[in-house]
């Protein structure tokens, strides 16, 4: 059975240089939408288990090919329609929405700091199961302590900062002007880090955290009424 | 070996010299790409439909990657205290 699978969308123009080959080595195409670009490729589906890591950095490529060039609001991997009518009735209905956040976030790129405690600093010299449970739960404060002070002193770069807590720790999402990523690396690895917790950089990706609630997870009317296929 | 060390191996970036990415870049980049495509972006209703109807096998590759990153991270982090 084929599918048809959502790599992303951008506001499209002549100047953008696409991928040819997506995920599968299967063909990228555009399709296009009142502005709206959304490249996508017909996909066997369901994917197999063992190839899914590799499907899931060719799809990355495609994405960073655009996200290289413009801004792009990607899809996630998982993202299939039933085939390309499906893909071109969701794009009429959300071209206005996507467009509107394409718009807001043409200028920037996510850039994260992910803070979490640092190897063994949790495990050491700790006797009991409540002993270890008491120090995770400092280790954890301390690193909401840190996160705040790299949003602080990437506060003058980010033009948005988002903060998460997760069970491995916290992650600093901040939209960063396109072109000033090596100020926040530079900014965030900076900022002094207490010895029992750990940072990791990275960026730039999509800005996937600060879309609009809309355009993350859009209801769609018509593939609601497929479900029952 | 756990099975996110077996997830680094098998992507190290002479497996993908597609992925100019990963070139000269540490593994956990790659981890985060997985992370990232999994993780972000646009949700597609109709995905869970298809989950619904049955076709379960996407869904259990994706635990095993997403379950496979966790540990990775894990033994990353633990190699870096090792270092």
């Amino acid at each position: 059975m084929s599918r048809a699978l959502a790599y992303c969308g951008f506001h499209y123009g002549a100047q953008i240089a696409l991928p040819a080959i997506g995920v599968n080595a299967q063909p990228v195409q555009l399709m296009s939408s009142g502005g709206l670009g959304l490249l996508w490729s017909e996909v066997e589906w369901p994917f197999v288990p063992g190839q899914m890591q590799r499907n899931a950095l060719e799809f990355h490529e495609v994405v960073r090919h655009v996200f290289n060039q413009t801004a792009v609001i990607p899809f996630r991997l998982l993202s299939v329609f039933d085939d390309q009518q499906a893909l071109a009735a969701f794009a009429a209905e959300n071209q206005a929405r996507f467009l509107d956040d394409l718009e807001r976030l043409k200028a920037f790129v996510q850039m994260e700091c992910v803070v979490y405690p640092a190897p063994g600093a949790v495990q050491a010299g700790s006797s009991s199961g409540t002993a270890y449970l008491e120090k995770k739960a400092v280790a954890m404060r301390s690193s909401e302590g840190f996160a705040q002070a790299v949003r602080n002193a990437v506060a003058h770069l980010g033009h948005e900062v988002r903060v998460r807590e997760g069970k491995n720790g916290t992650r600093i999402f901040v939209l960063v002007e396109r072109g000033r990523e090596n100020d926040f690396r530079q900014t965030a690895a900076a900022v002094p880090i207490p010895s029992h917790l750990s940072r990791r950089i990275s960026g730039p990706w999509p800005a996937a955290e600060f879309l609009s609630e809309q355009v993350k997870a859009p209801q769609i009317v018509s593939q609601k009424n497929a479900g029952a296929k | 070996m756990g099975r996110g060390r077996r997830i680094l191996l098998s992507l190290m970036p002479n497996d993908f010299e597609s992925v100019e990415v990963l070139g000269g870049e540490e593994e956990v980049s790659l981890l985060e790409i997985l992370d990232h495509v999994l993780n972000y972006g646009v949700v597609i209703h109709g995905t869970l439909v298809i989950s619904l109807a049955g076709v379960d096998l996407v869904y259990l590759g994706l635990n095993v990657v997403l379950a496979s990153v966790e540990t990775a991270l894990n033994n990353l982090q633990i190699q870096e205290k090792k270092k």
